[in-house]
């Protein structure tokens, strides 16, 4: 099978500074302008082009980057990030329709929220490892539900509604079915979120997680203080689920337990490892077609989720690493090769 | 020779009814290579888990520089000035060998994750100089060409230097080796002794567990002996060869000797 990943690294590595400023300009032009293909053979059937595009490709590409943090950078198998997505939900619907603050006052106290329950969580349930963590973290997105269920103040099974879209910015209006604006938004976003995976990669935090997930223990006894970084990589893992939910309210307007169900936090995790974890183009990439083929298949209706369920065995089968795996090439040069 | 860097006394460890070491009392002094060996079970790299932190010792003090190490957190103790390789390899395969040692580099930094993100100039000077300073222990250690491997491609002798190169990054005073030549054929030996000497006239301390006895005996300046986890002697190299105890440990005493 041929190795995408190395093919694209290859041509990425042997352009010139502006032949990279040109490829990233050129992915983010196509990016912006996919709102404007509704007309081709990427149309979505029934459901609207343009709002598939912003929920769920959008919003799960940038939860799937969130996740990534966590999940493929340092192995914590985190089963119930969806309470991130739900913190960060129900922070907009709270605050947005009972005080007078717009959605973007609310986006930073919203990741803030989102950051100290990834704390909460983290501290006490980051002591554990591999199965226990994977279960301690599955319990934390179910009573994240629950308790938006059973409290009043967040409107138990009928949810907020409501919430406030947010108010023009630059003289740029949101309207609740501008779908376009929030879609370019979110790319702006998540534009954010690679620039702090990327800068965070190659430097101390980067190592760090990536020597927690190869082997915690002897990371520990080489002095990275893996429980501080862990706690990290949930915290900022959080942060991103939290901004994302954050806007996901300020879009849909209304929202109830039922958004923020388990089947999310399986769907991003399926997006990651289809992806390829570890790997933030191949987290991109799967969850943009994770979230995009169930809307596109849409037409074969009953059948759907079976066919997606199909293809993702299938893939997975092919390509146990994901689409594109996480670097496991080599830079040689020529002249260190040895005879 | 003169001021120890590292003391046990009367260290013991228990694992519920087993007695690993017992009362076991020693001091690596400055800048020696001490050998630890012992036959198979006698508690040495157990030596290496208490002083490392891996275990929480039953009674007894270990002191680095006069200063009590037992009950700190791991990172902590290494951060202080104590590093080690394992008996078997434990690298962080899908990292670089520059990566490797860099990432244990990252135990003095100031810099953080904060510092990173925001690339503040204290990140980004210390991030030049630990890259430079890993590609100078790897040509330190006699494997700098392969500091773009993937240190799971490394070929195995390669593998057992890099760990040690990247111990050595964390900048010990004390360095921990749990049997470095395991596997090695005679010329890779020699060519390890070499680099063992080379460490220590660096201005290193090294505390050295290996079963391939010429090699102990030519690089020690002291020998450490253990037997069912207590100490049966503590001497020169010639005299830990000559002694009863270390002998009868070994090869056991003859039925109708006594």
């Amino acid at each position: 099978m041929i190795n995408l990943r190395d093919k694209g690294a290859a041509i990425w590595e042997n352009q010139g500074r502006f032949g990279r400023i040109g490829i990233a300009l050129g992915a983010m032009t196509v990016a912006a302008a996919l709102p404007f293909m509704g007309g081709t053979i990427l149309n979505t059937p029934i459901a609207d082009y343009e709002s598939v595009l912003v929920y769920p490709i959008a919003m799960f590409v940038l939860m799937a980057i969130g996740l990534n943090i966590v999940i493929g950078k340092s192995g914590l198998l985190d089963l119930g990030y969806v309470a991130f997505f739900a913190i960060g939900a129900y922070t907009m619907g709270l605050l947005g329709t009972r005080t007078g603050l717009n959605t973007w006052e609310i986006l930073p106290i919203g990741i803030a929220m989102a950051m100290f329950s990834g704390i909460i969580l983290g501290v006490p349930a980051l002591k554990l490892r591999g199965d226990y963590l994977a279960i301690i973290t599955l319990g934390f997105g179910e009573i994240v539900r629950i308790v938006a269920l059973n409290l009043g103040t967040l409107g138990r099974s009928e949810g907020i509604i409501n919430i406030p879209t947010p108010p023009g910015i630059f003289g740029i209006e949101y309207r609740f079915d501008s779908h376009r604006i929030y879609y370019w938004t979110l790319l702006m976003l998540i534009l954010l979120a690679i620039w702090m995976v990327r800068r965070l990669s190659v430097r101390r935090a980067g190592r760090a997680w990536e020597s927690i997930r190869q082997d915690e223990d002897a990371a520990e006894l080489l002095g990275v203080p893996t429980f501080k970084y862990k706690v990290w990589a949930f915290v900022l893992g959080a942060s991103v689920g939290g901004a994302a939910g954050v806007f996901y309210a300020s879009k849909t307007l209304f929202i109830a337990p039922d958004n923020f169900t388990l089947q999310i936090s399986i769907l991003i995790l399926a997006c990651v490892v289809f992806g390829g974890m570890g790997n933030i183009w191949g987290v991109i990439l799967g969850a943009v077609i994770l979230g995009y083929l169930p809307d596109r298949i849409r037409f074969i209706s009953d059948a759907r989720l079976l066919v997606f369920g199909l293809v993702l065995v299938i893939m997975m089968n092919l390509r146990p690493d994901g689409l594109l795996p996480r670097k496991k090439r080599e830079k040689v040069l020529p002249n260190k090769e040895k005879p | 020779m003169s001021t120890s860097i590292l003391s046990l006394k009367s260290v013991t460890m228990r694992f519920g009814g087993v007695t690993a070491l017992n009362d076991v009392t020693f001091d690596v002094k400055e800048k020696e290579i001490l050998g630890l060996i012992g036959p198979n079970g006698a508690g040495k790299t157990t030596v290496f888990n208490v002083i490392t932190g891996v275990y929480h010792i039953t009674s007894g003090s270990i002191d680095l520089q006069g200063k009590s190490i037992s009950g700190m957190k791991r990172y902590k103790i290494t951060k202080g000035g104590i590093a080690r390789t394992f008996q078997n390899i434990r690298l962080w395969g899908d990292m670089t060998a520059l990566e490797n040692v860099m990432t244990a580099t990252d135990t003095h930094k100031r810099s953080g994750l904060v510092g990173g993100l925001f690339g503040s100039p204290v990140s980004r000077r210390e991030e030049k100089r630990d890259k430079k300073r890993a590609q100078e222990l790897l040509d330190f250690i006699g494997i700098g060409e392969y500091a773009d491997r993937l240190a799971r491609n490394l070929p195995y002798g390669v593998q057992r230097r890099l760990e040690i190169a990247r111990a050595l990054g964390t900048e010990p005073k004390l360095i921990l080796l749990d049997e470095p030549a395991a596997g090695f054929n005679p010329a890779e030996k020699v060519e390890l002794a070499k680099v063992i000497r080379k460490i220590r006239d660096a201005g290193y301390t090294i505390l050295l567990i290996e079963h391939d006895m010429s090699l102990v005996m030519k690089v020690s300046d002291r020998v450490v002996v253990l037997d069912f986890g207590q100490k049966i002697a503590d001497n020169t190299p010639q005299k830990v060869q000559d002694d009863p105890r270390v002998i009868e440990a070994y090869l056991g005493v003859p039925e109708d000797a006594s």
